[in-house]
């Protein structure tokens, strides 16, 4: 593989909008925080500048437990990014915290074919770069 | 104040269908894709391209100002002119701003239409065969996404199909009949882009892409497009085809998100199935043939319960039944849908809509007796939803 190659082959990193690197800081210090409402007092995600559910404008980022089951999940088997190459068959989840709001992200730490709707699942962090962690979820 | 029941049905008709070359079309753009089949569209109605005063069209993401660059090419001024940003929804939409824009006397015939190049695109180079990308990078998502291996429509529409698998006990088996039903018709299509027979054992043996969808649970990648022109039901009544009513369309969109809600499981469809429905006066019972937005089997199978011809949840046993197939109670997609005729985002389900409302085709690929099609729009981010309700004159 020459370099340009190999450079390209690299998983690609968050890059975030201004609105969450916030929750980025947050993940790097393995913390899972989301947008919290301080007028009507729920979470919402992604982040954004006011509330979906009452567009206060008031609001912080709060830590979450990190709890929550999959809303839905499915597997990749095909490779669509050569970084992906040895990780398939691989899941990619959507998590829905105990706090309400739902988060794409890896279910790690199983086998694809254990994986269920409704499964109780825990943050985890993996520190992809030596400054960025990525929040993802292990069966409880 | 208008009423939609009262003052846009049967006020328009399509009167013009065309689609350009299908399929593999190296060394042509998306944009002479669609003016070829408008040509066609505009030689099947009789008229002349100078009887155009309007175009309503959505353009590829990477072209800007579509409608003025199709114009262009097409060498006319029109009153009414725009695009639309709805994805695979906005072909449909394109026809209900025409009825409207008719209706309010600001254009008298307008031309829609879409054609892409996704096949020459995805297969431009083997870097672009392994992204299967037809959005440009600018437009994907930077986070939240990519970080976690998680690419393309393929895996947000089998969201959906999981957690519609996990309430209802819906099976692979159950999508395979959508895919083995669409090439069924394809066959009937010398147009279509797949030529050879899909048996089950088939479907079940290909590779999968992102589980639960296998190979022949996605649509096709298609160079393509399709045209079709509305007049006021009137001006219909004096041109070459027998018209084709517009007896009722309506939209939905999710905005919230396909992950907020239900939405991956009761979508869009819903509620624009009824609003169009509520303007055609009609209900599922009523209709003859569909075009289902079928850019994945499981898409079929949850708009089939939206729309009302069976329940949340039965959709698997509908499908399963037979029901799309030529002589079923529902024959679907009946020139080969976006999985076996080429996907061309829905306009090309508007083109066999029209056209199985003419009686103009063989035997073999015509819906018998059928006086009323349901074509449905789906897309955007899978949260955009249109419908329209055709019939005969």
């Amino acid at each position: 593989m020459n370099e340009p190659a190999r450079a390209k082959a690299a998983k690609p990193l968050p890059k975030p909008a201004p609105e969450s690197v916030p929750y980025w800081e947050a993940a790097k210090q393995h913390r899972l925080e989301l947008p919290k409402c301080n007028a009507c007092g729920k979470f919402w995600f992604p982040p954004s500048q006011s509330c979906p559910h009452c567009l206060a404008a008031d609001f912080a980022f709060t830590p979450v437990s990190g709890r929550g089951k999959v809303f839905s999940f499915v597997t990749f088997h095909r490779v669509y990014h050569p970084a992906f190459a040895g990780e398939v068959p691989y899941v990619v989840a959507l998590v829905e915290l105990d706090e309400g709001p739902r988060l794409l992200s890896n279910v790690v730490g199983v086998t694809p074919d254990k994986v269920t709707c409704e499964m109780p699942v825990q943050v985890v962090f993996d520190d992809v770069a030596a400054d960025v962690a990525v929040p993802k979820f292990k069966p409880v | 104040m208008i009423d939609p029941s009262r003052d846009l049905r049967d006020a328009c008709a399509i009167v013009g269908a065309g689609h350009s070359r299908l399929g593999r079309v190296p060394s042509v753009s998306s944009l002479d894709l669609l003016v070829e089949a408008m040509r066609n569209a505009i030689t099947d109605s009789g008229m002349s391209v100078q009887d155009i005063d309007g175009i309503v069209c959505r353009g590829p993401d990477d072209i800007y100002s579509h409608h003025q660059q199709i114009g262009a090419r097409l060498g006319i001024n029109v009153k009414f002119s725009t695009s639309l940003d709805n994805g695979g929804a906005s072909q449909i939409l394109a026809v209900a701003i025409a009825a409207m824009a008719i209706k309010a006397g600001m254009a008298t015939t307008v031309i829609c239409g879409y054609g892409r190049d996704s096949w020459s695109r995805t297969h431009s180079s083997e870097e672009a065969r392994v992204k299967n990308q037809t959005t440009p990078d600018d437009q994907l998502p930077k986070e939240f996404a990519p970080e976690y291996g998680y690419f393309g429509a393929v895996a947000a529409h089998a969201f959906g199909a999981t957690r519609h698998m996990h309430l209802y006990g819906t099976t692979r088996e159950q999508f395979g009949a959508i895919a083995v039903a669409c090439r069924e018709h394809a066959l009937r299509n010398p147009d279509a882009q797949m030529k050879k027979p899909l048996n089950m054992a088939q479907y079940h043996e290909a590779p999968q892409i992102v589980a639960p969808f296998g190979l022949y649970d996605c649509s096709l990648r298609s160079d393509g497009a399709g045209a079709v022109i509305v007049t006021s039901r009137e001006r219909a009544r004096d041109l070459k085809q027998p018209p084709v009513l517009i007896k009722g369309f309506g939209s939905y969109n999710n905005l919230r998100g396909w992950f907020a809600d239900d939405n991956m499981v009761t979508t869009a469809a819903k509620k624009s199935g009824e609003i169009a429905y509520g303007m055609a006066g009609l209900g599922p019972d009523d209709v003859d043939c569909a075009q289902i937005y079928d850019c994945f089997t499981y898409m079929v199978l949850t708009q089939l319960e939206d729309y009302g011809f069976c329940k949340k949840g039965e959709g698997g046993d509908f499908v399963a039944s037979g029901a799309l197939r030529m002589g079923g109670r529902l024959p679907t997609n009946t020139s080969g849908g976006q999985l076996s005729e080429a996907h061309v985002e829905g306009m090309l389900q508007v083109v066999e809509g029209a056209r199985q409302m003419r009686h103009t085709y063989p035997a073999e690929r015509q819906v018998k007796d059928a006086e009323i099609a349901l074509v449905s729009g789906h897309g955007g981010n899978q949260v955009c939803h249109s419908t329209l309700i055709l019939g005969r004159a």
